[in-house]
Order: structure tokens, then C-alpha cells, then sequence
């Protein structure tokens, strides 16, 4: 395998550096970032990424902004104002892009592409959501012809997540098992220290109100058993579902932040790239089967780069963001990926899904886990609402 | 220029130097335009006029219209279901593909036809709307489509479940045919189930500049294609949607109702194949339909709407008179509880002014809030108008002195249910307003004669007692004391009607006519529950059986309190059937009130909106165990029999005793107040698909329970006749 064996260093894509808020939860009451503005949190993730990537201010061209709620304090193109409350240089231009939970991997990818094009080089990328103040479902009015094609009910994720259960026989034990698994490990990931690097301290409020530093998700439940989870009433689908509380992602707030150039550009920077950015690929699938995407993603991006001799089998490590678990499990199976190399610090399920930020947050916490374990391929992909898939595979830079 | 057709009854024809033909309807003798087979016989005879024109005189399109105003098509004529659903299934499907064909000439004209929508378009006249290539709708708020068919137990049977899913698709198609609910013209026109929603004086206008615009620009043909053929769905879409569907409707029906179920089926089959061959499964599963008893209990309940609708109050009810007395303008409501609050709010709503009275100043103010945000509640968009409630506020006026009752028309007194304190309270109110004021009292228990005791003119003196919570509940028992006028009677059902609800007159006596009937069902579930039967399990076989609600829960529900006093009442009047069960009071005492303290029957967790319900409460069950009785024969079967065979004998002397002028009044009640299932069409109704002597014997193995379980001599009468409960 050489996947870089032709690069042109002008127009290679690279990672300089990533991190991440802690993940609170979209809980009025309780949730660590419940008075924090989700600008806020971009732009603490902002400034945090070009500090400590150590990159040259001036020649950052754009900030690329991945939110799926665009309106209230994330509206009036939030990706611009959060770079003026950074502190990026008033040259630093700034746009908002939504691709709903794959938001901030489609403003990595479309960064990179630019860079691929020899168009804007030196970008922060970013995803932010705040699902507490601007939850998912309100003021949305999907329009009703959306649906001539499709239905109503595809806009229940929790629905398609139930249909794909029924049809691939994903019980509900199995699915227990998946999301108690995921607790595990980033329990595990996280008094070990392992996210440590990666979460930029960010002011927000304890459970009691107290004004504190945030430095842990705050959705790992260490304390859940599968005797616990079997307890919950189906959340979707009274009675007949299988899906819980449990097995779905909880809602949450937060935000990543991804640093990208050519590689040209940080040998001029003289800065050390984490990783290339080797392929990108979106897809559409049926709605009713958004959980699907991301097989149908991860196909297209393993056909797009089978040409430079890479396979299934030479991803070390995957990073596929779990919306529900049944959804989780049937991508798992049917990609055919040996589940002890996907999430290997927990996912979704456990650490929240602020589905703007989701997409850099798994880039992040991918990007760790390489450079940990020395991996020199990651895949990172993601189901999207409406029926969609995004896949992005990156090769570390040695 | 002169008609060219013999004359029609039901339509005008006018023509245009430009080109266009306009069908006008007009039915006769019909409130609405209903689709009569003298209207088909009409359009049929147009149609073989135009389609056997000769090309010069060949129209520019077709323009089909409303001559009355508000009414396109109302859909099609009830009053002819009862007999078509008696025909065989083959004949019932032969009538739906004559109505489809028909309809289809329409699609196949060489030019395009347009429908003008203005007004109610519902059932057969949305058929006969999307017959034509396209629709144009007025903004008017008097224009409805929808298809109400599933109301009646039926689907559209003249060609909507083939047209709709093309051309909205299939999802929107059994949202909008499974659910029965209407849409305006604005969220029509966003759906694409009409062109253009303009104003009424610019329809025509925008018919005819549809018509040249598709007509020319290819649009219609490639429609009338689109029409013709199979849907495109994706077969994991259409997996999804079946199966999505199928959970809602479950949810919503219970499983009790064949046709939303049937309506699913028919359009994701339809959608499957071409025009002609979805045409022949809509008409084979409209004919299984019709023909089914749940539609035949629909359609009973639905003319027991009608017949009250019409029903003045007096008399022998089908009188089609309306009342003479002018409608009440200014309503006072005394008493700021929970539903005097709830009656006023209700006033608000259907525009009447209102003044709520309540010596306490606090308990006004705790009121208002409130009141204000129920009355302006958009069902829409499950909020409440914050404009329409300040708009409304300017409408309700608030007093803490019962003299600002001077000026009402009408005042329901609604204070604590305490014979003392109301009596005062009349008596004060008789004394401040004109002597044409309708003096009305909200009470659930007090005889209706006690409480006009103290009045100097009780002519002018009625019960008006209102459910609880008012929003949600319609019927309301408008109680004739026994010095009541007729004029009192048919003001306050008049304006009963305005307030949207569903009024039933009933002579004085204990428990009126709705809790006199509930109190049995009540009664039994805790003697069962005494005998040993789960409370879960007495729940269940009732909601087995289509209530809304088991009769434990509803205890919960009511508060044991309310239901402990309201049973002295009951127990008072009605003792030798009735007892008063030692487990009420015992819970009360307890400290289990019901879902109101968290504890009754069952435990509940409080939450924000409504209590949810945690299981059994293991104190009751103790308490219950304390007053134990001879366990019994428990089949699922047996449970139901002893819920609602005592609340059926208490309707049978109900009838005995003239507490209502029509047995019909009785099913109504049931199903508005109690929620009694429509699908069994009411409990009279339900009792004739068992029959009398069916009914005698089940009773017979539960004889030994008691007077409560003996049959009436009319109903020993009855089933040895074989006569029917419902006339």
C-alpha cells in the first residue's frame, strides 16, 4: 500500500490539529453548557485549535463551520461570527455549512477539497451544536411534498433506526449489549486519561450551578447495567419498538474544531500535519434507511481509492458515529469491520451526539487513537437524517 | 347561446365566447351540494353532449363549479349509505366503478377540465375534484377538503384512494384518507393537492389561466399519464411507510376500527399497479367495508349527531324547528373553579362575551391565566395565540360582586357542590338580573327541583351541567326540573349548540342520565376487585372492549373523594343496586385521593404535563384485601359482562322512567361523556347486536350478585318478544 505515491505536497490535505469541548447534555436543568451560547463554545473550539496548532493567524483564509441549526445564536452565519469572537484576522473569512448530522465532516471534506483544488488553503474547521437551546425538532417546517417520496414517519430517526432492528433481526439485548459496550470504553478512555488532549476547558456550570471548567463528557454513565437499560419503555414506538433511551444517542451540546492546509503548507509553517486526508465521500439512500448511509458511504470512498491500493482490511481503526445502536451494529456487520477496531473509545451512545459537532468530534477523537496507537489508516463516517451517508478516510502522517 | 343539452335539475351550463364551458351545480333540497344519482345522471348527460362535439365546437376547457356559495360538494348522500350497504358486495362494488367511471370521463376529455373549489369539497366531491386535470381553491376559511369517509367506517370509494397517492403520494395520501381530517386551501395547495389557492372573486380567472397554461405546455398530458400508471416508491420507502402507518394506526384505533387499516392497504396496493387495476381493488375493499358492522355503527352515531343537531330540545325531538328564543349575547359564569373557569373559556372560544364571578379576587386571578390560554389554543399548532388570547381578554370581563351578573342573559352558576351555598347563590342571582334571564346551575349531584326551591320564577330555571375537563368533553346535560319551561329548555340547548357541544335534555332525577349509567360500571370494578380480579387486569378487559379508559383508572382519574360523594348521592337514591363500597371511603381516609396526590388504585410519578402512571399501588391492594369478598368465576368475558350489563339495565330504567324523550339520547351520552366506543355505536346499540334475550342470559349466572344484576320486566318483556333496544 502507498496511498501518497503520487502527491503533489501543494495540494495534499492535512490535519495540523483538532479538539473538542467536553459534551455536555441538552438538559435544561443539569446540562454543563445549559447557560453557555452554542458561538460560544465555536469559537472557544476556534481559538483553541489555532493556539494550539501554533499556525500563523494571518494566513488562515476561512472558517468552515458545520451546524445543523443555523438560526437564533447560531443564525446570521454563525461560522463568520465565531471567527470574529476567536479573534481570527478580519481577513479570515467565515461561512456555515449543514448537512445535518454530518455536518462538520462535510465542512472537513469540502475544506479539503478546496485545498485538493488549489482554492482556499489554510481553513478551521468546525461543528457546533446546541440542542438544548435550539432543539432539533422546532422550527422546522419540512415541506409536505418531501414526503410525497418518502413519509412522515422518516423524520423520526428513532423509526428508521426501529425498521432497520426489525428487518435485520438486531434484537433488543444485542442492541443493550452494543450501547453498554460503548459506555465501557469511554468510561475506560476517560479515566485513563485518553481524552485529556483532545477537550479544550471550557467555562460552563456544574449540576449545582457552580461556574467550573469542563473538562469530562458529561452522557458516560459508568454506573448502567443491562438489568438498568432493560427496564426503559421503547422510546419510539410504544409497546412493539425495540429502541430505548439507552441504544439512542443522547442529545447534547458542544463543539470540535479541526485545523486543515496543504501539506506545503505546514512543511512552510514548519508544522508537524497529524494526518492526510486520502478520500471523501457523500451519498444519498432512502430516507426511511438514513442509518444505512454510512455502508453506502464507506463503499463509494473504498471503490473511489481501490485504484491506489488501499482495501477494507488496511483500516486500523474506525470511527462510525452511533446514532442508535441498532443503526450501529447493522453498518458493523454489513461493512464487514471487526467491531474491536470501530469506536475503540466509546461512541455516540456514551460520549452525546451534538449533531453539528458530531462529524469533527469523531475526527478528533479518531485522530487521537491513531497517534496513540501508531494506526496509519482511520475511517471516519456518519448516517444522516433524510437518508444520507459521509465517509472520510485519513492516513497518518509519520 | 342556447343549451345545447335537455335540461338538468342540478346544473346550470354556461358558456363563454372564449371557449369555456362551466358546469355550475346546484343541488335541490339538500342544505349542502351532495352528490345525488340525480347529479351523476346530470353530469353524465353533459359529458356525452361534449365528448360528442364536433371539432369546431370543441370547448377550451371545463370548467366544473358551485353555484351556492360555500359549498362545492359536501361528498356524497348519507342518507342513501343505509341502503346501499344492505346490497350485496358485488353490487356495492358495481356502484363504486360506475361512480369512478363516470368521473374518469372527465380525465379523458380531449381538453382540460378544472375545478373550481369554494367551500366544503369532502368524500365524492374531492373525488370529483381530482377527476378534473386541475384544482383551483378560494382562501376563503369556508374552504375544506378532506376525505371523512373513514368516519363513517368507509374509504373513498369513487376513485380518491387511485388519484390521491398520484398525485400527492402515497404517504400524504393515507395521512390525509386514514386520518379524515380536512385541510384548508393554503395547506392543500402545499401538498399539491390543489393548483392555486386565490382569492374566491380571482378562482375563475385562474382556472381558465391554468387550463391554457398546462394545456399547452404538455403539463396536463404528462399528469393524465402520471394518473393512469403505477406509483414510483421505492420498495424500502414503501416497507417503511406500511409499517410506520400501521403503528400509528394501531395507536390511534385499537385495532377496533377495519377502515384506516383498509384505506392503508388499498392505496400501498393501488400504488402498485395501473389506474384501472387500483379501481378494481378500491371498489372491492369499499364493498367489504360497507358491509361491515363497524360501519353500520358508525354511520348510526354519526345520524345520532344529525338528529341532535337538529333537535331543539322540546318536544318530540325531530321536529326540524329551530328555536324562536334570541341567542344569549352576554353569558355570566359565577364560581372560578376549575369549571367554571373551563365553562367560561369555552364561551370565549365560540365568541361569546363572558364575566366570571367569584368573591374571591385570588381565586380569579389564579383563574384567568389560565382560562385565557385554553381559549386561545390553537389545535393547529398545539399552542396557545398569544394574539387571539389578548383579543379574547378584552372579552371576559371578571367581577368579585355577584350584582355584575345585572346584565346577562344567561348565568350558570358554578360554585361548590353544596345545596346550601347554591340555593343562596340563586336566590341572590334572581334578584339582580331582568326578568328574562336564563338562571343555569352547573351541578353534578343536586336535584335540580331542591335548588330552584328558593326562586320566586323556577320556569326560567334549568340544570346545565358540564363535563369535566370542559375543552375536551362535549356533552352537556341540559336537566329539566319539574317547573322548567320549554323556552328555558331550548335557549339553553341553543346555546349549548353555540359553545360546540353536544346537548342532551334529561329530567331531573339523581345522577341525571350519564353518571347514573357510569356509577354501575364504577361499583362493579370494585366488587370485582373485592373478589380478588387485578385491577390491571378489570382496566384492560374494558379498554379490551374500546373505553378509553378501564373503570379503576377512572376512578383514579376522577379523585376517589369526588367519586366517594357522588356515590352517597347515588347510593342515597339508587341504594337497592348501589351499595356504597366500604373500599372508597377507606382509600380516601387512606390518603389516596387518585392521580391528584400521586396514590389511588395506583401509583403515578409527577410530571410536568400529566401524571404517568407506575403500576398498582401495593396500600390499596391491602386495603382492598381488608374488605374481601368471595372470589368467582373471572373469564375475561364474565368481567365485561359485569361492567356494562348493570350500566345497560340502568339505561333500560332510564328509559322505563321518560328520563329522556329518545332512547337515542342515551348512545349519544354515552359516547360523548364517557367515551363510550362509536364502533359499538353506543350502549343501547351494543346491547341489540347481543339482543334482549341474549342479555337475559348473561345476566341469569350473575343473579345472585344481586338486585343490580336483575333484569327490568321490560327487558324480560322485550326478550321475549324479540324486541329491539333501539327503536
Amino acid at each position: 500500500m502507498n496511498p501518497g505515491a503520487s502527491r503533489d505536497p501543494a495540494t495534499t490535505p492535512v490535519v495540523v490539529a483538532c479538539c473538542r469541548t467536553a459534551i455536555g447534555r441538552a438538559h435544561p436543568d443539569r446540562g454543563i453548557f445549559r447557560h453557555v451560547r452554542g458561538d460560544e463554545l465555536a469559537a472557544a473550539v476556534i481559538a483553541a485549535v489555532v493556539d494550539r496548532s501554533g499556525v500563523e493567524p494571518a494566513t488562515i483564509e476561512d472558517v468552515v463551520l458545520g451546524a445543523t441549526q443555523q438560526r437564533g445564536e447560531l443564525g446570521g452565519n454563525a461560522g463568520r461570527c465565531a471567527a470574529l469572537m476567536a479573534g481570527l484576522p478580519l481577513s479570515t473569512a467565515g461561512t456555515t455549512v449543514n448537512r445535518l448530522c454530518g455536518s462538520s465532516l462535510q465542512a472537513l471534506a469540502q475544506a479539503c477539497h478546496a485545498i485538493a483544488a488549489g482554492a482556499e488553503n489554510v481553513q478551521v474547521v468546525a461543528g457546533v451544536e446546541h440542542m438544548h437551546h435550539l432543539p432539533m425538532d422546532s422550527a422546522v417546517d419540512i415541506h409536505p411534498r418531501v414526503f410525497a417520496r418518502s413519509s412522515r414517519g422518516m423524520l423520526s430517526m428513532g423509526l428508521t433506526a426501529e425498521q432497520l432492528a426489525a428487518a435485520h433481526g438486531i434484537s433488543r439485548r444485542r442492541q443493550e449489549e452494543y450501547a453498554l459496550e460503548s459506555h465501557a470504553r469511554a468510561a475506560r478512555a476517560g479515566d485513563a486519561g485518553l481524552f485529556d488532549d483532545e477537550i479544550v476547558p471550557v467555562f460552563g456550570h456544574d449540576e449545582h450551578g457552580a461556574a467550573a471548567e469542563m473538562l469530562h463528557d458529561q452522557s458516560i454513565r459508568r454506573d448502567t447495567s443491562l438489568e438498568a437499560m432493560a427496564t426503559l419503555e421503547p422510546a419510539f414506538l410504544p409497546q412493539l419498538g425495540t429502541i430505548t433511551a439507552a441504544t439512542s444517542a443522547p442529545v447534547s451540546d458542544g463543539a470540535a474544531a479541526v485545523l486543515v492546509m496543504s501539506e506545503a503548507e505546514a512543511a512552510r509553517q514548519q508544522l508537524e500535519p497529524w494526518a492526510r486526508v486520502v478520500a471523501t465521500a457523500v451519498v444519498g439512500v432512502p430516507p426511511a434507511a438514513m442509518g444505512t448511509g454510512p455502508i453506502a458511504a464507506t463503499e463509494k470512498l473504498l471503490a473511489r481509492v481501490a485504484g491506489r491500493g488501499i482495501g477494507r482490511g488496511d483500516i486500523g481503526l474506525v470511527e462510525l458515529n452511533e446514532a442508535f445502536a441498532a443503526q450501529a451494529i447493522h453498518c458493523i456487520d454489513a461493512l464487514g469491520f471487526d467491531s474491536a477496531r470501530v469506536n475503540v473509545r466509546g461512541g455516540a451512545l456514551a460520549i452525546g451526539h451534538p449533531l453539528g459537532a458530531s462529524g469533527a468530534r469523531i475526527t478528533t477523537t479518531l485522530l487521537h487513537a491513531m497517534r496513540d496507537a501508531a494506526v496509519p489508516l482511520g475511517l471516519a463516517t456518519m448516517c444522516i437524517g433524510l437518508g444520507q451517508g459521509i465517509a472520510v478516510l485519513f492516513e497518518r502522517c509519520e | 347561446m342556447p343549451a345545447a343539452f335537455p335540461h338538468s335539475a342540478t346544473l346550470a351550463i354556461e358558456h363563454t365566447d372564449d371557449g369555456f364551458v362551466t358546469l355550475a351545480f346546484a343541488v335541490p333540497d339538500h342544505r349542502q351540494n351532495v352528490l345525488t344519482p340525480g347529479v351523476l345522471a346530470d353530469l353524465a348527460a353533459v359529458l356525452d353532449d361534449l365528448e360528442n362535439r364536433p371539432p369546431r365546437r370543441r370547448p377550451r376547457g371545463v370548467v366544473l363549479r358551485s353555484a351556492r356559495p360555500g359549498s362545492f360538494f359536501a361528498g356524497a348522500d348519507v342518507a342513501r349509505l343505509d341502503e346501499v350497504r344492505r346490497l350485496p358486495e358485488a353490487e356495492i362494488a358495481r356502484l363504486c366503478d360506475a361512480g369512478r367511471a363516470l368521473f374518469a370521463r372527465l380525465s379523458r376529455l380531449p381538453w382540460p377540465s378544472v375545478a373550481v373549489i369554494d367551500g366544503v369539497c369532502l368524500g365524492g366531491g374531492l373525488e370529483l375534484a381530482l377527476a378534473c386535470d386541475l384544482r383551483v381553491a378560494t382562501d376563503a376559511e369556508h374552504t375544506i377538503l378532506g376525505f371523512p369517509e373513514v368516519k363513517l367506517g368507509l374509504l373513498p370509494g369513487w376513485g380518491g384512494t387511485v388519484r390521491l397517492p398520484r398525485l400527492i403520494g402515497p404517504g400524504p395520501a393515507v395521512e390525509l384518507a386514514a386520518s379524515g381530517e380536512n385541510v384548508a386551501a393554503a395547506a392543500a395547495t402545499r401538498m399539491g393537492l390543489v393548483d392555486a389557492c386565490v382569492p374566491a372573486e380571482q378562482a375563475i380567472e385562474t382556472a381558465r389561466r391554468l387550463v391554457d397554461a398546462q394545456g399547452e405546455s404538455g403539463a396536463v398530458a404528462a399528469r393524465r399519464r402520471r394518473q393512469a400508471s403505477a406509483v414510483e416508491l421505492d420498495p424500502l420507502e414503501r416497507e417503511f411507510l406500511e409499517a410506520t402507518s400501521s403503528a400509528v394506526i394501531l395507536g390511534r384505533t385499537g385495532g377496533h376500527y377495519p377502515a384506516p387499516p383498509a384505506i392503508l392497504r388499498t392505496i400501498l396496493a393501488g400504488a402498485a399497479v395501473d389506474a384501472d387495476a387500483a379501481g378494481a381493488i378500491e371498489s372491492a375493499a369499499f364493498a367489504k367495508l360497507a358491509r361491515s358492522p363497524v360501519a353500520g355503527q358508525l354511520l348510526r352515531v354519526f345520524r345520532g349527531g344529525e338528529r341532535n343537531r337538529r333537535d331543539p330540545g322540546i318536544g318530540s325531538g325531530d321536529a326540524a324547528a329551530e328555536p324562536s328564543a334570541a341567542p344569549v349575547a352576554a353569558a355570566a359564569v359565577i364560581g372560578a373553579g376549575i369549571m367554571g373557569a373551563g365553562i367560561a373559556a369555552a364561551h370565549l372560544r365560540a365568541g361569546c362575551d363572558a364575566t366570571l364571578i367569584d368573591v374571591s379576587a385570588a381565586a380569579l386571578a389564579a383563574a384567568v391565566p389560565g382560562l385565557l390560554d385554553e381559549a386561545a389554543w390553537d389545535r393547529a399548532t398545539k399552542r396557545t395565540d398569544p394574539a387571539r388570547a389578548l383579543a379574547l381578554a378584552g372579552r371576559l370581563r371578571t367581577a368579585t360582586q355577584l350584582a355584575a351578573v345585572a346584565d346577562a342573559d344567561l348565568v350558570i352558576e358554578s360554585v361548590t357542590e353544596r345545596t346550601d351555598v347554591k340555593q343562596q347563590v340563586l336566590a341572590d342571582i334572581e334578584r339582580l338580573v331582568g326578568p328574562a334571564t336564563i338562571i343555569a346551575t352547573n351541578t353534578s349531584t343536586n336535584p335540580i327541583a331542591r335548588l330552584a326551591a328558593g326562586l320566586s320564577d323556577p320556569a326560567r330555571f334549568c340544570g346545565m351541567h358540564f363535563f369535566n375537563p370542559v375543552r375536551r368533553m362535549t356533552l352537556v346535560e341540559v336537566v329539566r326540573g319539574p317547573a322548567t319551561s320549554d323556552a328555558t329548555v331550548a335557549a339553553v340547548v341553543a346555546h349549548a349548540k353555540r359553545l360546540g357541544k353536544c346537548p342532551v335534555v334529561v329530567r331531573d332525577s339523581p345522577g341525571f342520565l350519564v353518571n347514573r349509567i357510569l356509577m354501575p360500571y364504577l361499583h362493579e370494578a370494585v366488587e370485582m376487585a373485592r373478589e380478588g380480579v387485578e385491577c390491571g387486569r378489570i382496566d384492560r378487559v374494558a379498554r379490551g372492549f374500546g373505553m378509553p379508559m378501564g373503570p379503576i383508572e377512572l376512578y383514579d382519574m376522577i379523585g376517589l373523594d369526588t367519586a366517594f360523594y357522588a356515590g352517597l348521592v347515588l347510593s342515597a337514591a339508587y341504594g337497592d343496586r348501589i351499595e356504597a363500597s366500604p373500599v372508597i371511603p377507606a382509600l380516601v381516609k387512606s390518603g389516596r385521593l387518585g392521580r391528584k396526590s400521586g396514590c389511588g388504585f395506583y401509583r403515578y410519578a409527577a410530571a410536568a404535563s400529566k401524571p404517568r402512571m407506575l403500576g398498582p399501588d401495593a396500600g390499596a391492594a391491602e386495603l382492598i384485601r381488608r374488605y374481601a369478598l368471595p372470589a368467582r368465576e373471572t373469564s375475561d368475558r364474565t368481567i365485561a359482562d359485569r361492567l356494562l350489563l348493570p350500566m345497560l339495565l340502568e339505561a333500560v330504567r332510564a328509559l322505563d322512567e321518560g328520563l329522556v324523550r329518545d332512547g337515542r339520547d342515551i348512545d349519544l351520552a354515552v359516547i360523548h361523556a364517557l367515551g363510550f366506543p362509536p364502533f359499538r355505536g353506543g350502549l343501547l346499540a351494543w346491547a341489540d347486536t347481543l339482543g334482549p334475550a341474549e342479555v337475559v342470559r348473561r345476566l341469569e349466572p350473575l343473579a345472585d350478585l344481586g338486585p343490580r344484576m336483575v333484569p327490568t320486566d321490560r327487558l324480560l318483556a322485550m326478550a321475549r318478544d324479540g324486541l329491539a333496544f333501539t327503536a
